[in-house]
């Protein structure tokens, strides 16, 4: 396993008193937390802080991981000496719920202890509904289309029987319901934390979010397609194959149509009572001209036509 | 994520309309109807109908909540501190999808 540096993870130096512990810490948690945060990175990130919280915002563990030494590095192979911990005593206190899923550096130097408190929670509750958990699932913009049946992946910190808290791994395959949007969320009756007792097991939220789409941007229900067009298609209007989430259909382009412009495809955005709509947003593309014919053809149009692509710069 | 031939968990899309009542979203959030009260009055949940007995929330509480929850617990706010930080929490949402809306238009 790998020694981790709590100091260095709190921004500390192994001097810094109790108060300056709890400052970097508070600091720290806001920046990180995965609620506040939407960054990649920011819930791995919060968790590490809560993990080194933990230990050194805890005087008697403090002492014990500052006994390790000083001269291990962030990263570095770990074997706790045999006996490491021998004369300190844990009073036992441990935050609640930041602190459910620790690395095993920190299980293996404080384990013991936590196990001892996660049994006498679980036995402290008696018949409780289990909790609703709370996920994220990220679906493909065609399963909104089609609806699917997609499989994730969960970890959840659970007390077993023995009392020790350990992460459970379940995998899941969730009905993907047609029509879903990202920011909605998915209700799955039953599947939260089971339930202890006679009461039944809590529900599992999902928030829903797409994987970017190589093709459509989505707003709401809405998609927004890019069409790549000739001038001459933009310029004379043309008949063009696009694609949808539905499959391909013919678009007339009109003629005279400028740059940017927004072809609507009613009804076929993402599926709904009132379904949103697809728009089709021109890029007018360029003829390189590499060819004598395409400088010819570009000369012709310089000199034949009296077109002033700048007339607010005024003559 | 693979498609299987397993026809899965059913799902349900927790829509604006889908309501439920204080005990429900107890239940569902793990905690006291006091607390519950508390984020009625300090406006962080809105419930339909003007007293207790009477109060009918929107499913889609349960997931605010349940941030509420996590923030009271992790960074040890208050309610009126928690009550502001889902507040501007809302308005960085809003910004951040105007901002993508305007980004996608140009």
């Amino acid at each position: 396993m790998e020694y981790k540096d709590y100091y260095k993870v709190l921004g500390l130096e192994r001097g810094a008193t109790q108060d300056e512990v709890k400052r970097a810490y508070r600091k720290l948690a806001r920046k990180y937390h995965p609620d506040v945060n939407k960054e990649a990175g920011a819930e791995a990130a919060f968790k590490e802080v809560g993990e080194a919280y933990e230990v050194l915002g805890d005087a008697e563990k403090r002492a014990a991981y500052d006994q390790l030494g000083q001269n291990w590095k962030s990263g570095q192979e770990f074997r706790p000496p045999p006996g490491w911990d021998a004369g300190f005593e844990f009073s036992g206190a441990t935050a609640e719920g930041a602190g459910a899923e620790f690395s095993d550096f920190f299980d293996a130097l404080f384990g013991r202890m936590r196990r001892r408190e996660g049994g006498a929670r679980g036995r402290a509750e008696f018949h409780a509904r289990g909790e609703d958990h709370h996920a994220k699932i990220l679906i493909d913009l065609r399963d909104a289309f089609s609806g699917a049946t997609r499989t994730i992946s969960l970890r959840a910190p659970e007390i077993d029987e023995s009392g020790e808290l350990a992460l459970r791994h379940r995998t899941l395959d969730v009905q993907i319901p047609k029509g879903v949007v990202e920011g909605q969320h998915l209700r799955l009756k039953g599947q939260g934390a089971p339930g202890t007792g006679r009461l039944p097991a809590g529900d599992l939220y999902l928030e829903v979010q797409f994987k970017p789409d190589p093709l459509y941007r989505v707003v709401g229900r809405d998609l927004y397609l890019d069409l790549p067009v000739a001038p001459w298609e933009a310029a004379l209007g043309a008949s063009v194959r696009i694609p949808t989430p539905t499959g391909p259909i013919m678009l007339k382009v009109p003629a005279g149509s400028a740059q940017g412009g927004k072809l609507r495809l009613k009804g076929r955005g993402i599926p709904a009572a009132e379904p949103g709509d697809l728009y089709a947003v021109l890029k007018i593309v360029l003829p390189p001209a590499d060819s004598e014919k395409a400088r010819e053809l570009y000369q012709k149009m310089a000199s034949d036509l009296a077109f002033d692509p700048r007339p607010q710069f005024g003559a | 994520m693979t498609q299987t031939g397993t026809p899965g968990v059913p799902s349900q899309i927790v829509d604006a309309d889908i309501m439920c009542t204080l005990d429900e979203l107890c239940r569902a959030c793990n905690v006291e109807a006091g607390w519950i009260a508390e984020l009625v009055e300090h406006g962080i949940i809105e419930p339909v109908g003007r007293a207790q007995p009477e109060w009918r929330f929107a499913m889609l509480s349960v997931v605010r909540v349940a941030k509420a929850k996590r923030l009271e617990r992790d960074l040890a706010l208050n309610l009126p501190g928690l009550a502001l930080a889902l507040d501007l929490l809302d308005e960085i949402d809003d910004l951040r999808s105007q901002l993508k809306l305007s980004r996608q238009l140009e």
